[in-house]
Protein backbone atom coordinates (compact mmCIF):
# COMPACT_ATOMS: atom_id res chain seq x y z
CA UNK A 1 0.00 0.00 0.00
CA UNK A 2 1.39 3.39 -0.98
CA UNK A 3 1.23 6.30 1.38
CA UNK A 4 1.86 9.96 0.80
CA UNK A 5 2.05 12.94 3.12
CA UNK A 6 -0.20 15.85 2.26
CA UNK A 7 -0.35 19.32 3.76
CA UNK A 8 -3.54 20.47 5.47
CA UNK A 9 -3.22 23.93 7.00
CA UNK A 10 -0.39 23.77 9.53
CA UNK A 11 -0.12 20.03 9.83
CA UNK A 12 0.51 16.95 7.73
CA UNK A 13 -1.85 14.12 6.97
CA UNK A 14 -1.24 10.68 5.53
CA UNK A 15 -3.22 9.55 2.49
CA UNK A 16 -3.08 5.82 1.77
CA UNK A 17 -3.61 4.29 -1.65
CA UNK A 18 -5.51 1.04 -1.19
CA UNK A 19 -5.90 0.32 -4.86
CA UNK A 20 -4.16 1.72 -7.94
CA UNK A 21 -6.38 1.37 -10.96
CA UNK A 22 -7.41 3.89 -13.59
CA UNK A 23 -10.95 5.20 -13.47
CA UNK A 24 -13.30 6.94 -11.08
CA UNK A 25 -11.62 7.55 -7.69
CA UNK A 26 -13.07 6.68 -4.28
CA UNK A 27 -11.93 8.40 -1.06
CA UNK A 28 -12.58 6.60 2.24
CA UNK A 29 -13.16 8.66 5.41
CA UNK A 30 -13.00 6.73 8.68
CA UNK A 31 -15.04 7.12 11.88
CA UNK A 32 -13.96 9.05 14.98
CA UNK A 33 -11.19 7.18 16.87
CA UNK A 34 -10.54 5.12 13.70
CA UNK A 35 -7.97 5.13 10.89
CA UNK A 36 -7.29 3.80 7.38
CA UNK A 37 -7.01 0.34 9.00
CA UNK A 38 -10.79 0.32 9.53
CA UNK A 39 -11.31 -0.47 5.86
CA UNK A 40 -10.94 -3.86 4.22
CA UNK A 41 -7.68 -4.09 2.31
CA UNK A 42 -9.64 -5.64 -0.57
CA UNK A 43 -10.90 -2.66 -2.53
CA UNK A 44 -11.38 -4.68 -5.71
CA UNK A 45 -15.17 -4.20 -5.96
CA UNK A 46 -14.50 -0.51 -6.79
CA UNK A 47 -13.59 -0.04 -10.47
CA UNK A 48 -11.02 2.75 -9.96
CA UNK A 49 -8.34 3.98 -7.56
CA UNK A 50 -9.22 3.84 -3.85
CA UNK A 51 -7.68 6.15 -1.25
CA UNK A 52 -8.04 6.14 2.55
CA UNK A 53 -7.30 9.28 4.57
CA UNK A 54 -6.18 9.39 8.19
CA UNK A 55 -7.90 12.44 9.69
CA UNK A 56 -5.74 14.73 11.79
CA UNK A 57 -5.18 13.26 15.27
CA UNK A 58 -5.81 9.75 13.89
CA UNK A 59 -3.75 6.91 12.42
CA UNK A 60 -0.45 8.12 10.97
CA UNK A 61 -1.52 11.75 10.55
CA UNK A 62 -0.25 14.51 12.82
CA UNK A 63 -2.12 15.72 15.87
CA UNK A 64 -3.26 19.32 15.67
CA UNK A 65 -1.33 21.56 18.02
CA UNK A 66 -3.58 22.70 20.83
CA UNK A 67 -6.16 19.99 20.25
CA UNK A 68 -8.86 21.94 18.41
CA UNK A 69 -10.80 19.25 16.55
CA UNK A 70 -14.20 19.85 14.98
CA UNK A 71 -16.13 18.49 12.00
CA UNK A 72 -15.25 21.34 9.65
CA UNK A 73 -11.54 20.86 10.37
CA UNK A 74 -11.89 17.22 9.32
CA UNK A 75 -13.74 18.49 6.24
CA UNK A 76 -10.66 20.62 5.47
CA UNK A 77 -8.54 17.47 5.90
CA UNK A 78 -10.70 15.65 3.37
CA UNK A 79 -10.60 18.70 1.10
CA UNK A 80 -6.78 18.56 1.15
CA UNK A 81 -7.05 14.95 -0.07
CA UNK A 82 -9.60 16.04 -2.68
CA UNK A 83 -7.19 18.65 -4.06
CA UNK A 84 -4.58 15.88 -4.31
CA UNK A 85 -6.67 13.25 -6.10
CA UNK A 86 -9.21 15.36 -7.99
CA UNK A 87 -12.93 14.75 -8.45
CA UNK A 88 -14.09 11.55 -6.77
CA UNK A 89 -16.77 9.70 -4.86
CA UNK A 90 -16.72 9.58 -1.06
CA UNK A 91 -17.43 6.78 1.38
CA UNK A 92 -17.60 7.82 5.04
CA UNK A 93 -18.27 6.14 8.38
CA UNK A 94 -19.47 8.00 11.51
CA UNK A 95 -17.75 11.40 11.59
CA UNK A 96 -16.33 10.43 8.18
CA UNK A 97 -19.91 10.18 6.95
CA UNK A 98 -20.71 13.62 8.35
CA UNK A 99 -17.56 15.01 6.71
CA UNK A 100 -18.51 13.35 3.41
CA UNK A 101 -21.87 15.13 3.65
CA UNK A 102 -20.21 18.49 4.37
CA UNK A 103 -17.74 18.11 1.52
CA UNK A 104 -20.39 16.89 -0.93
CA UNK A 105 -22.41 20.04 -0.18
CA UNK A 106 -19.47 22.46 -0.17
CA UNK A 107 -17.70 21.01 -3.24
CA UNK A 108 -20.52 19.71 -5.47
CA UNK A 109 -18.34 20.12 -8.58
CA UNK A 110 -15.68 17.78 -7.22
CA UNK A 111 -17.69 15.30 -5.16
CA UNK A 112 -19.70 13.12 -7.54
CA UNK A 113 -21.59 11.43 -4.74
CA UNK A 114 -21.21 10.12 -1.20
CA UNK A 115 -22.24 6.97 0.64
CA UNK A 116 -22.76 7.49 4.36
CA UNK A 117 -22.37 4.54 6.77
CA UNK A 118 -22.66 4.19 10.56
CA UNK A 119 -19.82 4.76 13.04
CA UNK A 120 -18.59 6.99 15.86
CA UNK A 121 -18.89 10.73 15.49
CA UNK A 122 -20.96 13.63 16.65
CA UNK A 123 -24.54 12.85 17.62
CA UNK A 124 -25.81 16.18 16.30
CA UNK A 125 -28.71 18.00 17.85
CA UNK A 126 -31.22 20.55 16.96
CA UNK A 127 -32.72 22.75 15.77
CA UNK A 128 -31.45 24.29 19.03
CA UNK A 129 -28.82 22.29 20.96
CA UNK A 130 -29.60 20.80 24.35
CA UNK A 131 -27.57 23.23 26.43
CA UNK A 132 -28.36 21.52 29.74
CA UNK A 133 -26.87 18.34 28.28
CA UNK A 134 -23.75 20.26 27.26
CA UNK A 135 -23.36 21.49 30.85
CA UNK A 136 -23.73 17.93 32.19
CA UNK A 137 -21.05 16.70 29.78
CA UNK A 138 -18.54 19.49 30.42
CA UNK A 139 -16.60 18.00 33.33
CA UNK A 140 -16.39 14.65 31.55
CA UNK A 141 -15.12 16.37 28.42
CA UNK A 142 -12.42 18.23 30.35
CA UNK A 143 -11.30 14.93 31.92
CA UNK A 144 -11.24 13.19 28.55
CA UNK A 145 -9.11 15.97 27.06
CA UNK A 146 -6.63 15.62 29.94
CA UNK A 147 -5.90 11.96 29.04
CA UNK A 148 -2.21 11.16 28.38
CA UNK A 149 -0.88 12.72 25.19
CA UNK A 150 2.46 10.92 25.03
CA UNK A 151 1.62 8.01 22.72
CA UNK A 152 2.43 9.26 19.20
CA UNK A 153 0.75 6.39 17.36
CA UNK A 154 -2.50 6.52 19.34
CA UNK A 155 -5.44 8.75 18.54
CA UNK A 156 -5.23 12.19 20.14
CA UNK A 157 -7.59 12.09 23.17
CA UNK A 158 -8.68 15.62 22.24
CA UNK A 159 -10.75 14.22 19.36
CA UNK A 160 -13.26 13.45 22.15
CA UNK A 161 -14.43 17.04 21.79
CA UNK A 162 -16.06 16.12 18.49
CA UNK A 163 -18.34 13.68 20.30
CA UNK A 164 -19.67 16.48 22.49
CA UNK A 165 -19.93 18.94 19.61
CA UNK A 166 -23.35 19.87 18.29
CA UNK A 167 -24.59 20.90 14.89
CA UNK A 168 -28.17 21.88 14.08
CA UNK A 169 -30.22 19.50 11.98
CA UNK A 170 -30.98 22.07 9.32
CA UNK A 171 -27.21 22.53 8.91
CA UNK A 172 -26.86 18.90 7.81
CA UNK A 173 -29.87 19.26 5.53
CA UNK A 174 -28.45 22.38 3.83
CA UNK A 175 -25.44 20.32 2.72
CA UNK A 176 -27.65 17.43 1.67
CA UNK A 177 -29.69 19.73 -0.57
CA UNK A 178 -26.59 21.12 -2.31
CA UNK A 179 -24.83 17.78 -2.84
CA UNK A 180 -25.07 15.96 -6.16
CA UNK A 181 -25.97 12.66 -4.55
CA UNK A 182 -26.10 11.39 -0.96
CA UNK A 183 -26.84 7.73 -0.20
CA UNK A 184 -27.50 6.56 3.36
CA UNK A 185 -26.36 3.01 4.09
CA UNK A 186 -26.64 2.92 7.86
CA UNK A 187 -27.22 0.32 10.51
CA UNK A 188 -28.34 0.54 14.12
CA UNK A 189 -30.02 3.58 15.68
CA UNK A 190 -29.19 6.57 13.45
CA UNK A 191 -28.10 9.97 14.76
CA UNK A 192 -30.62 12.81 14.71
CA UNK A 193 -28.94 14.50 11.73
CA UNK A 194 -29.13 11.24 9.79
CA UNK A 195 -32.87 10.99 10.36
CA UNK A 196 -33.30 14.62 9.30
CA UNK A 197 -31.44 13.95 6.05
CA UNK A 198 -34.08 11.39 5.05
CA UNK A 199 -36.46 14.31 4.44
CA UNK A 200 -34.14 15.87 1.83
CA UNK A 201 -35.42 14.95 -1.67
CA UNK A 202 -32.03 14.19 -3.24
CA UNK A 203 -31.04 11.82 -0.43
CA UNK A 204 -31.70 8.12 -0.96
CA UNK A 205 -31.26 5.12 1.31
CA UNK A 206 -30.02 1.58 0.69
CA UNK A 207 -29.67 -1.45 2.97
CA UNK A 208 -26.36 -1.55 4.84
CA UNK A 209 -23.89 -4.19 3.80
CA UNK A 210 -20.89 -5.69 5.59
CA UNK A 211 -18.52 -4.55 2.88
CA UNK A 212 -18.79 -0.79 2.62
CA UNK A 213 -16.62 -0.47 -0.51
CA UNK A 214 -18.83 -3.05 -2.26
CA UNK A 215 -21.88 -1.03 -1.17
CA UNK A 216 -20.41 2.09 -2.70
CA UNK A 217 -19.62 0.21 -5.92
CA UNK A 218 -23.15 -1.20 -6.00
CA UNK A 219 -24.59 2.30 -5.69
CA UNK A 220 -22.32 4.20 -8.07
CA UNK A 221 -21.06 1.55 -10.52
CA UNK A 222 -23.69 -1.21 -10.64
CA UNK A 223 -22.92 -2.11 -14.28
CA UNK A 224 -19.24 -2.73 -13.53
CA UNK A 225 -20.10 -4.92 -10.58
CA UNK A 226 -22.63 -7.05 -12.43
CA UNK A 227 -19.99 -8.03 -14.98
CA UNK A 228 -17.27 -8.62 -12.37
CA UNK A 229 -18.65 -10.63 -9.45
CA UNK A 230 -16.55 -10.53 -6.29
CA UNK A 231 -14.21 -13.39 -5.61
CA UNK A 232 -14.97 -15.85 -2.81
CA UNK B 1 15.94 55.74 18.28
CA UNK B 2 13.97 52.87 19.68
CA UNK B 3 11.27 50.73 18.11
CA UNK B 4 8.62 53.43 18.68
CA UNK B 5 10.46 55.67 16.29
CA UNK B 6 11.16 57.96 19.26
CA UNK B 7 14.17 58.58 21.47
CA UNK B 8 15.16 55.42 23.32
CA UNK B 9 13.17 54.65 26.46
CA UNK B 10 13.15 51.64 28.73
CA UNK B 11 9.68 50.09 29.02
CA UNK B 12 6.43 51.25 27.46
CA UNK B 13 4.41 53.31 29.90
CA UNK B 14 0.90 54.66 30.20
CA UNK B 15 -0.71 56.62 33.03
CA UNK B 16 -2.01 54.18 35.66
CA UNK B 17 -0.59 51.08 33.95
CA UNK B 18 1.10 48.67 36.35
CA UNK B 19 2.97 45.62 35.03
CA UNK B 20 1.87 42.24 36.46
CA UNK B 21 3.31 41.30 39.85
CA UNK B 22 3.57 37.64 38.89
CA UNK B 23 3.50 35.73 35.59
CA UNK B 24 3.25 31.99 34.93
CA UNK B 25 2.61 29.46 32.21
CA UNK B 26 -0.45 27.26 32.07
CA UNK B 27 -0.39 24.01 30.09
CA UNK B 28 -3.66 23.82 28.18
CA UNK B 29 -4.53 20.92 25.87
CA UNK B 30 -0.99 20.67 24.50
CA UNK B 31 0.06 24.33 24.31
CA UNK B 32 1.44 26.87 26.79
CA UNK B 33 -0.62 29.87 27.78
CA UNK B 34 0.59 33.01 29.56
CA UNK B 35 -1.12 34.08 32.78
CA UNK B 36 -0.42 37.35 34.63
CA UNK B 37 -1.41 38.21 38.20
CA UNK B 38 -1.78 41.25 40.41
CA UNK B 39 -2.72 41.46 44.10
CA UNK B 40 -2.67 39.29 47.20
CA UNK B 41 -2.77 35.57 46.25
CA UNK B 42 -4.78 34.86 49.41
CA UNK B 43 -7.72 36.98 48.21
CA UNK B 44 -10.66 35.79 46.12
CA UNK B 45 -9.57 35.46 42.46
CA UNK B 46 -10.98 37.65 39.73
CA UNK B 47 -10.23 36.20 36.29
CA UNK B 48 -10.05 38.65 33.35
CA UNK B 49 -10.64 37.47 29.77
CA UNK B 50 -9.82 39.77 26.86
CA UNK B 51 -11.48 39.94 23.45
CA UNK B 52 -10.48 39.11 19.87
CA UNK B 53 -6.96 40.30 18.93
CA UNK B 54 -6.44 41.86 22.38
CA UNK B 55 -4.15 40.49 25.07
CA UNK B 56 -3.82 40.23 28.87
CA UNK B 57 -1.67 43.36 29.18
CA UNK B 58 -4.67 45.43 28.07
CA UNK B 59 -5.74 44.98 31.72
CA UNK B 60 -2.62 46.78 33.04
CA UNK B 61 -4.73 49.75 34.14
CA UNK B 62 -7.89 47.99 35.33
CA UNK B 63 -6.19 45.06 37.09
CA UNK B 64 -4.25 47.05 39.73
CA UNK B 65 -7.45 48.90 40.63
CA UNK B 66 -9.24 45.59 41.24
CA UNK B 67 -6.15 44.18 42.98
CA UNK B 68 -6.80 46.46 45.94
CA UNK B 69 -9.34 43.86 47.00
CA UNK B 70 -8.81 40.76 44.84
CA UNK B 71 -6.23 38.37 43.39
CA UNK B 72 -6.47 39.42 39.75
CA UNK B 73 -5.62 36.83 37.09
CA UNK B 74 -5.47 37.75 33.38
CA UNK B 75 -5.06 35.23 30.57
CA UNK B 76 -3.47 35.61 27.15
CA UNK B 77 -5.99 33.52 25.22
CA UNK B 78 -4.62 30.79 22.96
CA UNK B 79 -3.06 32.39 19.91
CA UNK B 80 -2.96 35.83 21.57
CA UNK B 81 -0.28 37.81 23.44
CA UNK B 82 2.55 35.60 24.66
CA UNK B 83 0.49 32.39 24.57
CA UNK B 84 1.37 29.81 21.94
CA UNK B 85 -0.37 29.56 18.61
CA UNK B 86 -2.55 26.52 17.97
CA UNK B 87 -3.51 24.76 14.78
CA UNK B 88 -7.16 25.75 15.10
CA UNK B 89 -9.37 27.83 17.35
CA UNK B 90 -12.81 26.38 18.05
CA UNK B 91 -14.86 28.51 20.45
CA UNK B 92 -15.48 25.70 22.92
CA UNK B 93 -11.75 25.25 23.63
CA UNK B 94 -11.45 28.89 24.70
CA UNK B 95 -14.42 28.26 26.98
CA UNK B 96 -12.81 25.18 28.54
CA UNK B 97 -9.51 27.09 28.86
CA UNK B 98 -11.24 29.74 30.97
CA UNK B 99 -12.48 26.98 33.29
CA UNK B 100 -8.89 25.67 33.48
CA UNK B 101 -7.58 29.11 34.48
CA UNK B 102 -10.16 29.41 37.25
CA UNK B 103 -9.33 25.91 38.52
CA UNK B 104 -5.60 26.74 38.41
CA UNK B 105 -6.23 29.23 41.24
CA UNK B 106 -7.61 26.47 43.44
CA UNK B 107 -10.59 28.66 44.35
CA UNK B 108 -13.96 29.71 43.09
CA UNK B 109 -13.52 32.97 41.20
CA UNK B 110 -15.30 35.99 39.87
CA UNK B 111 -15.11 36.08 36.09
CA UNK B 112 -14.95 39.21 33.91
CA UNK B 113 -14.81 39.01 30.12
CA UNK B 114 -14.86 41.62 27.39
CA UNK B 115 -16.35 41.30 23.89
CA UNK B 116 -15.63 37.80 22.53
CA UNK B 117 -14.10 37.07 25.95
CA UNK B 118 -17.39 38.18 27.54
CA UNK B 119 -19.38 35.70 25.50
CA UNK B 120 -16.87 32.96 26.20
CA UNK B 121 -16.80 33.82 29.92
CA UNK B 122 -20.58 33.57 29.99
CA UNK B 123 -20.41 30.15 28.34
CA UNK B 124 -17.69 29.11 30.84
CA UNK B 125 -19.91 30.18 33.74
CA UNK B 126 -22.75 28.17 32.18
CA UNK B 127 -20.61 25.05 31.85
CA UNK B 128 -18.81 25.31 35.21
CA UNK B 129 -21.54 26.42 37.63
CA UNK B 130 -19.52 25.42 40.71
CA UNK B 131 -16.44 27.43 39.74
CA UNK B 132 -17.83 30.90 39.07
CA UNK B 133 -19.01 33.21 41.86
CA UNK B 134 -20.15 36.28 39.91
CA UNK B 135 -19.89 37.05 36.21
CA UNK B 136 -19.36 40.34 34.41
CA UNK B 137 -19.93 40.46 30.68
CA UNK B 138 -18.55 43.68 29.18
CA UNK B 139 -20.25 44.18 25.81
CA UNK B 140 -19.94 40.55 24.81
CA UNK B 141 -23.50 39.76 23.83
CA UNK B 142 -22.77 38.35 20.41
CA UNK B 143 -23.04 39.84 16.95
CA UNK B 144 -26.29 40.90 15.33
CA UNK B 145 -27.87 38.18 13.17
CA UNK B 146 -26.20 39.67 10.09
CA UNK B 147 -22.77 39.99 11.80
CA UNK B 148 -20.74 43.13 12.48
CA UNK B 149 -20.44 45.26 9.36
CA UNK B 150 -18.49 48.34 10.39
CA UNK B 151 -17.92 49.56 6.83
CA UNK B 152 -21.53 49.24 5.76
CA UNK B 153 -20.57 46.02 4.01
CA UNK B 154 -23.75 44.57 2.52
CA UNK B 155 -22.75 41.17 1.22
CA UNK B 156 -25.73 38.92 0.55
CA UNK B 157 -26.22 36.26 3.22
CA UNK B 158 -24.40 33.08 2.22
CA UNK B 159 -25.67 29.57 2.75
CA UNK B 160 -23.84 27.30 5.18
CA UNK B 161 -22.31 25.20 2.37
CA UNK B 162 -21.02 28.41 0.76
CA UNK B 163 -19.48 29.47 4.08
CA UNK B 164 -17.77 26.10 4.37
CA UNK B 165 -16.49 26.36 0.78
CA UNK B 166 -14.95 29.75 1.69
CA UNK B 167 -13.32 28.16 4.74
CA UNK B 168 -11.96 25.30 2.65
CA UNK B 169 -10.55 27.72 0.07
CA UNK B 170 -8.89 29.71 2.86
CA UNK B 171 -7.42 26.55 4.35
CA UNK B 172 -6.00 25.48 0.98
CA UNK B 173 -4.06 28.75 0.75
CA UNK B 174 -3.33 29.23 4.45
CA UNK B 175 0.27 28.06 4.23
CA UNK B 176 1.15 30.37 1.37
CA UNK B 177 0.17 33.58 3.10
CA UNK B 178 2.81 35.55 4.94
CA UNK B 179 0.53 36.45 7.85
CA UNK B 180 0.28 39.92 9.30
CA UNK B 181 1.65 42.90 7.50
CA UNK B 182 4.90 44.09 9.09
CA UNK B 183 5.40 47.72 10.15
CA UNK B 184 8.78 49.44 10.57
CA UNK B 185 7.82 50.75 14.01
CA UNK B 186 5.27 50.03 16.74
CA UNK B 187 3.84 53.46 15.99
CA UNK B 188 2.65 52.09 12.66
CA UNK B 189 0.75 49.31 14.41
CA UNK B 190 -0.82 51.80 16.82
CA UNK B 191 -1.97 53.98 13.94
CA UNK B 192 -3.42 50.97 12.14
CA UNK B 193 -5.40 49.98 15.20
CA UNK B 194 -6.52 53.57 15.64
CA UNK B 195 -8.26 53.30 12.26
CA UNK B 196 -10.23 50.30 13.54
CA UNK B 197 -10.94 51.70 17.01
CA UNK B 198 -11.05 55.50 16.64
CA UNK B 199 -12.35 56.00 20.20
CA UNK B 200 -9.09 54.70 21.73
CA UNK B 201 -6.30 57.25 22.23
CA UNK B 202 -3.08 56.92 20.27
CA UNK B 203 -1.20 57.06 23.57
CA UNK B 204 -3.06 54.00 24.82
CA UNK B 205 -2.71 52.20 21.48
CA UNK B 206 1.08 52.69 21.59
CA UNK B 207 1.10 50.90 24.94
CA UNK B 208 -1.29 48.24 23.64
CA UNK B 209 0.78 47.71 20.49
CA UNK B 210 4.09 47.54 22.34
CA UNK B 211 2.91 44.48 24.27
CA UNK B 212 0.76 43.15 21.45
CA UNK B 213 3.52 42.97 18.86
CA UNK B 214 6.90 41.38 18.30
CA UNK B 215 9.88 42.29 16.15
CA UNK B 216 10.53 39.95 13.24
CA UNK B 217 12.94 40.00 10.33
CA UNK B 218 10.24 41.79 8.32
CA UNK B 219 9.51 44.40 11.01
CA UNK B 220 6.93 44.67 13.81
CA UNK B 221 3.89 42.38 13.55
CA UNK B 222 1.00 41.53 15.85
CA UNK B 223 1.62 38.63 18.22
CA UNK B 224 -1.94 37.37 17.74
CA UNK B 225 -2.33 34.47 15.34
CA UNK B 226 -4.28 35.62 12.25
CA UNK B 227 -5.90 32.17 12.19
CA UNK B 228 -7.82 32.87 15.43
CA UNK B 229 -10.56 34.58 13.47
CA UNK B 230 -11.34 31.26 11.78
CA UNK B 231 -12.88 29.49 14.76
CA UNK B 232 -15.22 27.75 12.37
CA UNK B 233 -18.58 26.37 13.40
CA UNK B 234 -22.18 26.93 12.48
CA UNK B 235 -22.99 28.64 15.78
CA UNK B 236 -26.02 30.81 15.20
CA UNK B 237 -26.64 34.16 16.88
CA UNK B 238 -30.14 32.84 17.61
CA UNK B 239 -28.61 30.23 19.93
CA UNK B 240 -26.84 32.75 22.16
CA UNK B 241 -29.82 33.57 24.34
CA UNK B 242 -31.12 30.00 24.90
CA UNK B 243 -27.51 28.92 25.50
CA UNK B 244 -27.39 31.21 28.53
CA UNK B 245 -30.56 29.88 30.15
CA UNK B 246 -28.72 27.35 32.37
CA UNK B 247 -26.50 30.15 33.81
CA UNK B 248 -26.56 30.11 37.63
CA UNK B 249 -23.98 32.76 38.50
CA UNK B 250 -25.34 36.32 38.83
CA UNK B 251 -24.40 38.37 35.76
CA UNK B 252 -23.59 42.04 35.46
CA UNK B 253 -24.14 43.13 31.85
CA UNK B 254 -21.90 46.17 31.37
CA UNK B 255 -22.01 48.32 28.26
CA UNK B 256 -20.84 51.66 26.98
CA UNK B 257 -23.17 54.45 25.95
CA UNK B 258 -21.65 55.39 22.57
CA UNK B 259 -21.76 53.62 19.22
CA UNK B 260 -18.44 52.01 18.33
CA UNK B 261 -16.87 49.66 15.81
CA UNK B 262 -17.80 46.32 17.42
CA UNK B 263 -20.71 47.28 19.65
CA UNK B 264 -22.77 47.84 21.58
CA UNK B 265 -25.37 46.04 19.51
CA UNK B 266 -28.88 47.55 19.48
CA UNK B 267 -30.41 47.82 22.94
CA UNK B 268 -33.48 45.76 21.98
CA UNK B 269 -31.19 42.91 20.89
CA UNK B 270 -29.22 42.99 24.16
CA UNK B 271 -32.50 43.04 26.09
CA UNK B 272 -33.83 40.14 24.02
CA UNK B 273 -30.75 38.01 24.71
CA UNK B 274 -30.65 38.90 28.42
CA UNK B 275 -34.28 37.90 28.89
CA UNK B 276 -32.95 34.33 29.02
CA UNK B 277 -30.63 35.09 31.94
CA UNK B 278 -32.45 34.59 35.24
CA UNK B 279 -30.22 36.75 37.45
CA UNK B 280 -28.86 39.74 35.57
CA UNK B 281 -28.24 43.39 36.37
CA UNK B 282 -27.47 46.10 33.83
CA UNK B 283 -24.91 48.88 34.15
CA UNK B 284 -23.19 51.30 31.81
CA UNK B 285 -20.25 53.66 31.92
CA UNK B 286 -20.92 57.07 30.38
CA UNK B 287 -18.97 58.24 27.37
CA UNK B 288 -17.53 54.86 26.48
CA UNK B 289 -17.93 52.70 23.39
CA UNK B 290 -17.05 49.02 23.01
CA UNK B 291 -13.85 49.18 25.11
CA UNK B 292 -15.55 50.31 28.31
CA UNK B 293 -12.70 49.30 30.64
CA UNK B 294 -9.99 50.81 28.41
CA UNK B 295 -11.69 54.13 27.88
CA UNK B 296 -12.69 54.73 31.51
CA UNK B 297 -10.80 52.25 33.72
CA UNK B 298 -11.36 54.08 37.02
CA UNK B 299 -15.11 54.42 36.54
CA UNK B 300 -15.29 50.82 35.33
CA UNK B 301 -13.34 49.58 38.36
CA UNK B 302 -15.73 51.44 40.64
CA UNK B 303 -18.74 49.74 39.03
CA UNK B 304 -17.03 46.33 39.21
CA UNK B 305 -15.89 46.68 42.83
CA UNK B 306 -19.37 47.82 43.86
CA UNK B 307 -20.96 44.85 42.17
CA UNK B 308 -18.46 42.17 43.19
CA UNK B 309 -18.64 43.23 46.86
CA UNK B 310 -16.19 41.92 49.43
Amino acid sequence: MNTRRIRAGRHELVLHTLQEKSGDALLLLHALWGSNRDWSTDASPWPGPVFALDFSGHGESQWVKGGGYYPELFAADADAALSEIGACHLLGAGIGAYVALLLAGARPDDVRGAVLTAGRGLAGQGPVPDFDDMVRRSDGALEAFAAPRDAPTATDPMVAMVETDVRPLDYACAFGRRARRIVLAGSGEPAAWWKALREVPAVTEVAASGDAVRSAATVFHPATLSTKPAQG
Amino acid sequence: MDRYGAPAMSEPSYPGAVPPERSRWLGSFGIRLRVHEWGDPAQTPVVLIHGMFDHARTFDVLAPLLAERFRVVALDARGHGDSEWATSYPWVLDVFTIIQVIRSTGRRAHLIGHSKGGGQSTDAAVRAPNDVLRLVNIDGFGPPAEGFRPNGDAHPQKTQPEYLADFLDWRRGANDRAGWRAYPTVEGLAERRKQQNPRLSLEWLRYFSAYGSRETERGFTWKADPHTIRGYGPWLPDWIAPGWEPLRAPMLALTGTEQDTWGPIPEELIAHRLRHVANVERASVDDTGHFVHLERPKETARVLLDWLGE
